[in-house]
């Protein structure tokens, strides 16, 4: 009887999906993103970890229609940290069913932390290439971009990450991302500045790009959060500034004189992932499928100003958002792809070097 | 007292040791249970992760920025310690000394910071610090150009003070209300001059009220995390921020752990120095 039920509804249903797996049938249709069935998750809880703030608000916003339409209840909790992630997993108490992480986590910790992800149950054709791993999809795109005070250096600005390492032709106070861990692409370019091909690194050359940094010298901020950043640009506490667009677009928004150079901007992503033990892995599959939906990444990028990854969305945004978003085909050519897979073998000498840079050593 | 009574005194004074104990279980049991088992786990951890052994230590002391770091850590806890003390002592004296109503709107001052979240807290002082920031706009207008105030050890050291300050406060005015100020007559109508006064007779009185603070104020300190990180730069980073990097970056929970325990036997060691001396100083101070 219910496996009649089950296939009756998924005839009528466009996902077949979430009803499947609700009623615990075996009906294996492919995924659509964003497609969700109908009270297909009644009665269950979700919990969603993230990093707060719009962000976060935004995330929840766009999965609005999987909770209306799913009946399951979404819980918002977090801030990530994988610390956290290790001891729920240790302790088989695993509270968080989906996960945003930064770029690394998912491919240092996979099949330890994070699940393999199951993707006939996950619509991937419409993310952008290359980002899609065993343990993760991509939860949203940006970029870290330059942005220099515009009139500081007027007629003769810096056009990329190797002007930006050049005190000399260029000086200034510098700002760097220092909220947590090392940016490889940031320590490629500093590479390629300090006369490498960041293409043939070796584990060696790390302390080099890692001494690149710490040449700028003794004025350069390091910001510990993205507000932080952009109350920089806004005081002009800074004269070039690396910064998540995000971040970049609201102070511009708010008027700080600086400028993006676009050239070789970094591209990141956060990733979405679920951990090892999760209680309904099929409900936590669920909601990152429909979370990939053209709709819920178009309602994504309406509240947090990020690109979406999902290449059928068209999100409605006025000229200062759309000046920042990373999906055009100008922006993507000019973007720098970080060697994640070089990053991830040396996660540990990489990140125990910036943190004793950060630390004054 | 006769000799007949002995017997019902030293039945008596069981239950006046073990009572007052059996009060103290309650906040006994929270101590062990929220602060006792998670400190014996680190302990423990920082054993035996990854493997048992010593690994994690002899790492702590082959790095050199741990020890740069380690030694920074101390280093600004006692200029704090020593700010709070050059600011609190004027104000809790003032305390003692003005009437009531007065007293009223001091004490709130120093309590009012312990109602504001920390965070909120320090993002003001980075909006006062900053280089384009109130006070140096006010330095710069009095013809003091750059002074560099936040992301070096001077903000930081700001910072904390006014974090910390109720601490030393608190205590320093809870035993300067307990002194005798007719003892400061007494040695003004000898002849003493105001300030032989202050230096003979009424500082050495308050001297516990200003140890217990300080200990207060910097053990506090070193276990400080969010004001460096905000207000500081690399050169004023803190333990708490590597032991972070550690846990939560890199998952190695025992070099965190070893991090942990080898501030925790510095600072007992260093109490363990700087409680005789002041036992001794207290005790010449109160003959």
């Amino acid at each position: 009887m219910t496996i009649l039920r089950s296939r009756l509804a998924a005839i009528g249903a466009v996902a077949a999906l979430g009803v499947a797996m609700a009623t615990g049938a075996f009906a294996q249709e492919k995924p659509v993103a964003g497609a969700v069935a109908e009270g297909s998750l009644k009665g269950k809880t979700l919990t969603f970890a993230s990093f707060g703030g719009i962000f976060q608000d935004g995330q929840i916003a766009a999965l609005k229609e999987f909770v209306d339409k799913s009946g399951v209840k979404l819980l918002s909790d977090g801030p990530t940290e994988i610390a956290k992630v290790q001891a729920q997993v240790e302790s088989k108490n695993v509270t968080w069913d989906v996960v945003d992480t930064a770029d690394f986590p998912p491919y240092v910790h996979c099949g330890t932390l994070f699940q393999k992800l199951d993707f006939s149950k996950i619509d991937t054709s419409k993310i952008p290439q290359g980002q899609v791993s065993d343990c993760s999809v991509p939860a949203m795109n940006y970029g870290v971009v330059l942005m220099y005070k515009t009139e500081k250096y007027k007629d003769n600005p810096p056009k990329n990450w190797v002007d930006f390492f050049d005190t000399e032709k260029f000086p200034g106070v510098r700002g760097i991302d220092g909220s947590g861990d090392f940016t490889g692409g940031l320590l490629e370019q500093a590479f390629r500045a300090a006369g490498g091909d960041p293409k043939a690194m070796t584990k060696d050359d790390i302390a080099k790009a890692v001494d690149k940094v710490r040449e700028l010298g003794g004025d350069t901020i390091y910001w510990k959060t993205g507000a932080e950043s952009q109350q920089l640009a806004e005081a002009g506490e800074a004269d070039m500034i690396m910064m998540w667009t995000g971040r970049a677009m609201t102070a511009v928004k708010n008027g700080a004189k600086f400028t993006p150079a676009w050239q070789d901007w970094l591209v990141v992503m956060d990733q979405l992932t679920i951990p090892v033990g999760a209680k309904d892995p099929d409900a936590s599959h669920a909601l990152i499928n429909a979370y990939l939906g053209k709709s819920a990444q178009e309602i994504l990028t309406k509240e947090t100003s990020y690109t979406p990854i999902n290449s059928e969305a068209k999100p409605v945004v006025d000229d200062s958002v759309a000046a920042f978003l990373t999906n055009t085909p100008e922006r993507q050519s000019q973007g720098y792809q970080q060697n994640i897979k070089f990053w991830v073998e040396n996660f540990q000498a990489a990140s125990e070097q910036w943190s004793a840079m950060m630390a004054g050593g | 007292m006769s000799a007949s009574d002995a017997p019902s005194e030293r039945a008596a004074s069981p239950r006046r040791s073990w009572g007052p104990l059996a009060l103290a279980l309650p906040a006994l049991v929270l101590l062990v249970a929220v602060i006792g088992y998670p400190l014996a786990t680190i302990v423990i951890r920082s054993f035996t992760e990854p493997q048992a052994g010593l690994q994690n230590y002899s790492w702590f002391f082959s790095t050199p920025v741990n020890l740069v770091v380690l030694q920074r850590t101390f280093t600004i806890s006692a200029w704090v310690t020593l700010v709070c003390v050059f600011c609190a002592y004027p104000f809790a004296y003032a305390m003692t000394a003005v009437g009531p109503k007065l007293r009223m709107l001091l004490t709130l001052c120093v309590l009012i910071p312990f109602w504001v979240s920390g965070v909120v807290r320090t993002l003001s002082w980075v909006i006062l610090l900053q280089d384009s920031g109130v006070i140096n706009s006010m330095l710069r207008s009095v013809g003091l150009d750059g002074v560099r105030l936040i992301r070096t050890q001077t903000g930081v050291i700001i910072g904390m003070a006014q974090v910390l300050l109720p601490f030393m406060v608190l205590p320093l005015y809870s035993v300067m209300k307990g002194i005798d100020l007719r003892l400061v007559q007494a040695a003004r109508s000898l002849g003493a001059g105001p300030i032989r006064a202050f230096f003979t007779v009424y500082l050495p009185l308050s001297l516990p009220g200003v140890y217990a603070g300080a200990i207060i104020v910097f053990i506090l300190a070193l276990g400080f995390y969010i004001t460096p990180a905000l207000l500081g730069g690399p050169r004023s980073t803190m333990l708490s921020t590597l032991v972070q990097n550690q846990v939560l970056s890199l998952l190695q929970w025992g070099r965190g752990g070893a991090m942990g325990v080898v501030l925790l036997v510095a600072t007992f060691l260093l109490l363990a120095l700087a409680g005789p001396l002041m036992r001794q100083r207290h005790k010449q101070g109160t003959r």
